[in-house]
């Protein structure tokens, strides 16, 4: 095979494998013949590749309105789940930068944070059950699933969380261990070491949670729910994504408030001292906690007009 | 006909419209049906998103495939799909001639 057919090659990979099948061949000589030959520019690799992105969206039943009300209802819920475990990142983060805010706020202005916390505690908690109730409907399913022989079809994306899974206490063990000889600045940015390994164990947390959530979409796109289980994961899943909506409004009130009534808090400066609202690692939580909400809405939005269609069909 | 006038005011450059029309004239394969749109209608469709549109066109039963010659495969237009390039034409034409009765437009000519 040659330079440039291997190229061609790796970029029909964006496509989901059932279309490569089907239009990969044709797909591959319109790219040679619209460059004649020549290797294909980024911005043809680029569009290409986007093309094969929008097919996997159509084909996971998250864009157009080709697809059945059922698997644009299960394409909902799924892309639901994954905004969710993004947005429970941009959580940890928010849960870390927030420790123990308190004390640092004046307290003729404690309340409003106060609450606006307390509020972000309770919906992320009701969106977790949503989550974990969501699992629980899909347990017969799974369990039918495997009895028929499926495992097979998802033991890759299984075991590959399931390392990553076994890697993060590999380490994160011995990053607790260490963690309580340390003296509380050494925590927090007092030692480089720690704070490398941290971050390192961090990202390796990330990787786990996108390793799990992969496998789960694997599986429950091979799932077949009844219209009963269907409706009850659709309304889960609108559950999560209105949680996400409302966590996002509260996050956004305790940060407006914590940034005018103690922005010292932000940048662990001294009480009294003064600073910006927009503490970089705040802003990139923020950013992604927004994006996921927005991922989440868009989903719960396919999911209520498939449930529309299914009630008219 | 462009896909855009100067002014922008004018957008017929719907991939899947495009495809059905060029295929009204003939099957095609890829490569030719990217160079007669853009032949007549100035637009150029990338390999990604003329594949996307033949997707779409193929499943909801507007266009079919023909046999593949060399690994270049013809689509030709279904019943299905030249009804609806003309209730889509009728559609365009309809507002084409409220936008021309407004200008006072005749025949295509400034009246």
């Amino acid at each position: 095979m040659t330079a440039r057919r291997r190229g061609t090659a790796a970029l029909l990979r964006w496509y989901p494998p059932g279309w490569r099948e089907r239009y990969g061949d044709e797909l591959a000589a319109l790219m040679e013949d619209t460059t004649g030959g020549e290797v294909p520019s980024v911005r043809l690799r680029a569009s290409v590749a986007w093309a094969g992105l929008r097919e996997r969206g159509h084909e996971a039943g998250v864009l157009g309105q080709a697809a059945a009300p059922t698997s644009r209802m299960r394409g909902g819920s799924l892309l639901v789940l994954c905004a969710w475990v993004a947005f429970v990142v941009a959580g940890s983060s928010f849960a870390k930068l927030a420790e123990h805010f308190e004390g640092s706020v004046p307290a003729h202005a404690r309340a409003l944070p106060v609450d606006a916390f307390t509020v972000v505690q309770w919906l992320a908690t009701v969106a977790g059950l949503a989550v974990v109730a969501g699992a629980v409907v899909a347990l017969p399913s799974s369990v039918r699933f495997l009895r028929a022989g499926g495992w097979p079809r998802i033991r890759r994306h299984v075991l590959r969380a399931g390392a990553a899974t076994l890697l993060v206490l590999a380490a994160g063990i011995p990053l607790v261990a260490t963690a309580h000889r340390l003296t509380p600045p050494q925590r927090n940015g007092g030692s480089l070491g720690y704070s490398l390994a941290f971050l390192g164990v961090c990202a390796l947390v990330v990787a786990m949670a996108a390793l799990w959530t992969v496998a789960a979409v694997v599986t429950v796109r091979r799932l077949g729910f009844g219209p009963r289980a269907l409706l009850a994961e659709g309304t889960l899943a609108g559950t999560v994504a209105l949680s996400m909506l409302a966590i996002t409004a509260a996050t956004a009130v305790w940060w407006a408030s914590i940034a005018t009534s103690a922005p010292w808090f932000l940048w662990g400066t001294p009480v009294g001292s003064a600073g910006s609202a927009f503490e970089p690692q705040l802003v990139a939580t923020m950013v992604l906690m927004v994006l996921a909400a927005v991922a989440a809405g868009y989903g719960a939005g396919r999911i209520a007009r498939s449930m529309r269609d299914l009630r008219t069909a | 006909m462009a896909s855009t006038t100067a002014h922008g005011l004018r957008r017929a450059n719907d991939p899947p419209l495009l495809i059905l029309m060029s295929l009204a004239t003939g099957p095609k394969h890829g490569h030719a049906l990217a160079k007669d749109i853009e032949d007549f209608a100035g637009v150029t469709l990338g390999p990604g998103a003329l594949y996307g549109a033949i997707t779409r066109l193929e499943e909801r039963g507007l266009i079919e495939p023909l046999g593949a010659q060399d690994r270049r495969r013809p689509y030709r237009i279904t019943t299905s799909g030249t009804a609806a390039l003309a209730a889509a034409v009728a559609d365009l034409r309809r507002i084409a001639d409220v936008g021309s009765a407004r200008l006072g437009f005749a025949g295509g000519q400034l009246a």
